[in-house]
């Protein structure tokens, strides 16, 4: 049965897309994260500004789009998230 | 005998719980997660209860030197105990019924508890033992469903430490008997179990930082969980195979590094399906 995924693991699913599965170099357009993290444009646009604002996601702006990659804060807290959810897991419980 | 054993066990606990409890509470800093929130206040009020307990034994040897400890320092002990076993059914029974029924929801989590006539003790024994075989429940559920191998260490631990309290609440009808003993030995091996996972994380770099903010909230997206669970199993292994290949993890995000959750998301708060 599909269940729900909390805030934090929507951050880590985006984080993981932009690190591991991005177009090309200069990053992820937004339609790109929307398919592949599997969130909703509302949603992803307000992640999106916070991730960037926090340092965990660099973008690259053009007349016609704008394009998401994770820069190396973002790298780091990737690496402490997975940490910390293998942590939970081993504990039974979801992050 | 007896006494060496119970110091022993009390100061395996202190130390299991306070280990756990500190490394919960740096990946709960560094992610925010509520989850591990409340495993933080878990195995601090665990590892609490053990110091109490501990500190009874040790002033009954060196202080008042009557050779037992107060009757009321072991139940004020055992009760704390109570308290972070109770936050570890909790965050089970959240991720149980919490997305699944809205009856739950409103009436929030009422464990049923057994209610013994006797003393507080054994009633909070009692207590403990439902809670803790609780959650080695949940965790071998989730055992069967993510196959984490680390799951079944825990969810021994929680089974032992469950069968300690109840051959421990049981002793207080053989009170002479070696069930008290035994019941303080199996304890002992439920927390060696339960500090298995933590001793495989990698510690190097770990540091708890200053000022976070990271209060998190526990709103949740109903969209594609097992694709999201997919592609996030791939990213856990990746970050797996980094962290091992470079000896070290990097749990030291700052304040202004850690991404913060909206102050405004309660449990209960939910999308609906298209986002919307």
């Amino acid at each position: 049965m599909a269940g729900y995924r909390t805030r934090i693991e929507i951050i880590g699913d985006i984080l993981s897309t932009t690190r591991d599965d991005c177009q090309d170099e200069q990053g992820a357009t937004v339609t790109y994260l929307i398919k592949k993290a599997n969130v909703s444009y509302p949603r992803l646009s307000e992640i999106l500004r916070m991730l960037v604002k926090q340092g965990l996601l660099e973008v690259d702006r053009t007349r016609s789009s704008s394009k998401y990659r994770i820069s190396e804060n973002g790298r780091e807290f990737l690496l402490a998230y997975n940490t910390f959810t293998e942590f939970s897991n081993d504990y039974g419980l979801n992050m | 005998m007896e006494f060496l054993l119970e110091n022993i066990l009390n100061m395996i606990g202190f130390a299991v719980g306070l280990a756990i409890g500190l490394m919960s509470l740096i990946g709960f800093r560094n992610t925010g997660s509520p989850t591990l929130f409340r495993l933080t206040i878990a195995f601090f009020a665990i590892s609490a209860g053990f110091l109490i307990i501990w500190v009874g034994y040790l002033a009954a040897d060196f202080v008042t030197k009557s050779g037992d400890i107060e009757r009321w320092v072991q139940t004020a002990g055992i009760i704390v105990q109570t308290v972070g076993y109770f936050f570890i059914a909790f965050s089970h029974s959240i991720k149980a019924f919490l997305p699944k029924s809205s009856y739950f929801r409103s009436v929030g989590v009422v464990p049923l508890f057994l209610i013994s006539s006797v003393q507080v003790e054994h009633i909070f024994r009692s207590i403990s033992f439902i809670l803790l075989a609780y959650g080695a429940i949940e965790t071998i559920l989730s055992y069967l469903d993510t196959r984490n191998r680390g799951a079944i260490s825990v969810a021994s631990g929680l089974a032992l430490l469950a069968l300690g309290e109840f051959l421990g609440w049981y002793s207080f009808v053989f009170p002479e008997s070696i069930l008290y003993t035994t019941s303080i030995s199996i304890k002992i091996a439920g927390l060696v179990a339960l500090f298995i996972p933590v001793s495989r994380l990698p510690l190097t770099r770990i540091r708890i930082d200053d000022g976070l903010d990271g209060e998190g909230d526990e709103w949740e997206d109903e969209e594609g969980k097992e694709d999201g669970a997919a592609r996030r199993k791939e990213g856990k292994e990746d970050g797996a195979a980094d962290t091992r290949g470079q000896g070290q993890t990097a749990t030291t995000m700052t304040t202004a590094q850690s991404p913060p959750a909206p102050g405004d998301g309660g449990p209960e708060r939910r999308e609906p399906k298209d986002g919307r």
